[in-house]
């Protein structure tokens, strides 16, 4: 790879910015639609793309700052992550549906920026799973203003809730000792599941007709809300299925209309197990970031090829980082160890952009490099996903939100 | 007409008594009117616990007592936050939402704490509710002497930092602090309801800056007046404050503050937002409102500015500005006499008024006062 990287001067990258005009010229064009560039240029414009056409390097007369680097693809998108803590979800109760991530969510916190240097603009923000039902996840980008209202691309998009043993973690039975906040359902795996079943057939009956989270409820079971359920292991992903497939096939919910569910599994590490099974009724994966040596969260275990298994049986699946802050799990890193595992690098790059956009339902803005989408894009040193590769620039609606720690030693914006 | 040179006054009290009821007149080298003004050389009137009058070319009025001082007179300070005579009465762990509690009856206004804060040139203080839960109830403004009520209730408090949540009752999220908010806020009767309309300001609790972008959006969402206290950084944030209309609570700094934070102190006068200081006395000593202010001038704050935030303003925020808080006429007469700029740290309260009766001297409260308990 003989082209040299990147040349940026140092911007200081203010915030709030105004999204300005760019040229940017490329050896790789990824646009992930399948026609991809060599020798391109992408110019944005009002904060959206506005060509994607060849011709880098010729002369160029536009006003436009520019921008040089080996490839550009569109912002990563991590459906996983989770820029919050322990105070983003309320454990006086197990069923939260209504509650909202979006009302906990700092716009100041270190997290952003840390999303920003791995070429990561949109993440889906949810609830700690400390509940059953967490509530309402919300979509933002990354970069942009400091509110988070302002950044967001979909407010409840989302259902969030969990299955598997963390939900209950730390809750015990009353008896025996003195009554205390986690002397509470449910306690275990079973206790769980049956939280999950109780609230469905409880809105399919109309017996919660005062809980503010029937709302919420009614939207998920019709198929107006996805419902994304963390399960890692094979029980609890068989779990998830067995309830969406009671939900589409028991009469209480045809009768209410209510049969009709989205589900998609998160962090599900151990799909590759019986991929069938998430065939069959289609439901699309989230897979968790790679663990370093087999076993990952709630001891499953997390083969190598999993993304390539799933991509084979048909299987939607996106790649994630589970809201881990570890430089090994992000995102980009992800879509490289499915390279490893087997999977080709256009159903990589589908798997942390278009893929997840679409599982958000925000495909209409972000995850694909096209005419007319968000300005959301990432610049690389060399093929992106590669171990030795960086992310030079990343840019947010039109905005250069991060310049990578070599773009300095580049010349002057060519003008 | 016996002028007291209370220059020479000294610390053996009481060696001058000063009438308490008679006309007074206090004629000043330097007077600070709290509405930006500084007059040289000029006199203040006080008859009946009240500002008569106050000028350069004041006639003193037949058998008033004279008061000449070599330094500088000023209204006395307002203390923007505490517990002083409610230590520990402010909060009620067993509830979270208990909006119609009031810290005023909760209050004893003899408390020997408010002596302190008298020595220290305070001479009222805006007592709220702790901000341990999502709502304590209304705060009070009291003089610091007797337990004279200027407003109660003052304030709703309302609080969106995580001081509200807690990993054993309910909220232990922001999000289930704001359900039970936004719940309180539908309700129909209620000091909820007297916020909703704009006749009870709020006193939002704030800490971090996200705790302020939360504020303003309640604020915006239920159409509330009022205050946001606690957030050191909430001057970052002044273009967003300044559209909410609502004013700032500064709360205590110290030498250690970074400069960071006296900068956005320092923004909050640029930007046109009404600001004054808080104390949370009795933890912290009197004089660190004092304090706290003049770290701000030092950083760049107006004198004025910061003088106006300690009086004038911190009135506007305790809603008793017809009340006190400046030299003018007609103002209860709670005044301050200093040995030097009030805003230079070496300077002392010589003597301060309330209601226009002398309640300390050379910061010792008076001991006349004192031995009537």
């Amino acid at each position: 790879m003989t082209f040299l990287s990147v040349a940026l001067v140092a911007l200081s990258v203010a915030q709030d910015a105004e999204p300005r005009a760019w040229t940017i010229q490329v050896e790789r064009v990824y646009t992930g639609t399948g026609r991809n560039l060599e020798k391109g240029l992408v110019l944005v414009s009002a904060g959206k793309i506005s060509a994607v056409t060849p011709g880098a390097g010729e002369e160029d007369d536009r006003p436009n700052d520019v921008l040089k680097a080996y490839a550009v693809t569109a912002g990563l998108v991590d459906a996983g992550v989770r820029v919050t803590n322990w105070q983003s979800v309320e454990q006086s109760k197990e069923v939260t549906p209504h509650l909202r991530v979006a009302d906990t969510l700092d716009p100041f916190a270190l997290d952003w920026d840390r999303q920003l240097r791995g070429g990561v603009t949109t993440v889906l923000a949810s609830p700690v799973d400390r509940n059953v039902i967490g509530g309402l996840s919300v979509v933002l980008k990354t970069g942009g203003p400091e509110s988070i209202a302002d950044r967001t691309v979909k407010a409840d998009a989302v259902l969030r809730g969990s299955m598997g043993s963390e939900p209950s973690a730390g809750n015990h039975p009353a008896f025996g000792r003195p009554t205390d906040f986690f002397s509470r359902r449910p306690t275990t795996r079973m206790g769980v599941e049956w939280e999950w079943r109780n609230a469905f057939f409880d809105t399919a009956l109309n017996l919660n007709e005062e809980d503010p989270g029937r709302a919420t409820l009614v939207a998920a079971l019709q198929g107006k809300l996805p419902i994304f359920i963390q399960a890692w292991t094979t029980q609890d992903i068989r779990t998830a299925v067995f309830l969406r497939e009671e939900v589409e096939s028991r009469p209480e919910f045809a009768a209410a209309g209510m049969n009709t569910p989205r589900f998609v599994i998160d962090a599900a590490a151990e799909a590759w197990k019986e991929p069938q099974l998430l065939a069959r009724s289609q439901t699309p994966v989230v897979l968790p970031p790679f663990p370093t040596a087999g076993r990952t969260r709630e001891n499953s275990q997390m083969a190598w090829n999993v993304a390539k298994v799933l991509k084979d049986a048909g299987v939607p699946f996106a790649l994630s980082s589970h809201g881990s802050g570890d430089v090994e799990q992000r995102l980009a890193n992800q879509a490289g160890y499915a390279m490893a595992g087997g999977l080709g690098f256009e159903d990589a790059l589908a798997a942390v952009t278009s893929t997840p956009a679409r599982l958000l339902g925000v495909e209409d803005r972000v995850g694909t490099l096209e005419v007319g989408k968000d300005a959301d894009l990432v610049l690389w040193s060399g093929e992106p996903f590669q171990p030795g590769t960086r992310v030079v620039a990343t840019i947010v609606d039109g905005v250069l939100r991060y310049e990578g720690w070599n773009a300095v030693q580049g010349a002057a914006i060519a003008r | 007409m016996l002028p007291i040179l209370l220059a020479f006054a000294t610390a053996t009290l009481p060696a001058i008594s000063l009438p308490a009821d008679g006309p007074l007149a206090i004629r000043a080298k330097f007077v600070w009117t709290g509405g930006g003004r500084v007059l040289e050389n000029a006199t203040v009137v006080i008859s009946g616990g009240r500002i008569q009058a106050v000028g350069t070319d004041i006639a003193i009025p037949e058998g008033a007592e004279l008061i000449e001082h070599d330094g500088y007179l000023t209204a006395g300070m307002i203390a923007l936050h505490g517990a002083t005579g409610a230590v520990g009465e402010t909060q009620d762990s067993t509830r979270t939402v208990m909006p119609e509690a009031r810290v005023g009856l909760a209050l004893d206004g003899r408390a020997r704490d408010f002596g302190l804060l008298r020595d220290a040139g305070i001479t009222s203080i805006l007592v709220t509710p702790d901000a341990s839960g999502v709502t304590g109830g209304t705060s009070a403004l009291v003089k610091t002497l007797d337990g004279i009520v200027l407003r109660d209730p003052a304030h709703l408090s309302l609080v969106f930092s995580t001081d509200a949540l807690s990993s054993n009752r309910e909220p232990t999220s922001k999000s289930g602090a704001l359900a039970l908010l936004n719940a309180l806020f539908t309700e129909p009767r209620g000091v909820a309801a007297e916020a909703r309309s704009g006749k009870l300001p709020c006193l939002f609790e704030v800490r971090e800056r996200e705790d302020v972008g939360r504020a303003l959006a309640f604020a915006a969402e239920h159409e509330l007046v009022g205050t946001l206290h606690g957030a050191w950084l909430s001057g970052e944030m002044s273009g967003a404050i300044a559209k909410s209309g609502l004013s700032v609570i500064v709360p205590v700094l110290g030498v250690g503050t970074p400069k960071r934070v006296l900068d956005a102190v320092a923004r909050l006068e640029k930007d046109g937002i009404v600001f004054g200081f808080g104390l949370d006395a009795p933890w912290n000593h009197a004089d660190a409102m004092r304090f706290s202010a003049a770290l701000c001038v030092r950083a760049g704050l107006g004198r004025q500015a910061a003088w106006q935030g300690l009086t004038a303003n911190a009135a506007k925020i305790a809603g008793a500005a017809a009340r006190t808080g400046r030299i003018e006429r007609g103002l209860d007469a709670d005044l301050c006499l200093w040995s030097g700029d009030p805003l230079d740290l070496a300077s002392r309260a010589s003597l301060v008024i309330i209601g226009g009766q002398p309640v300390s001297m050379n910061g010792a409260a008076s001991a006349a006062k004192e031995s009537q308990r």
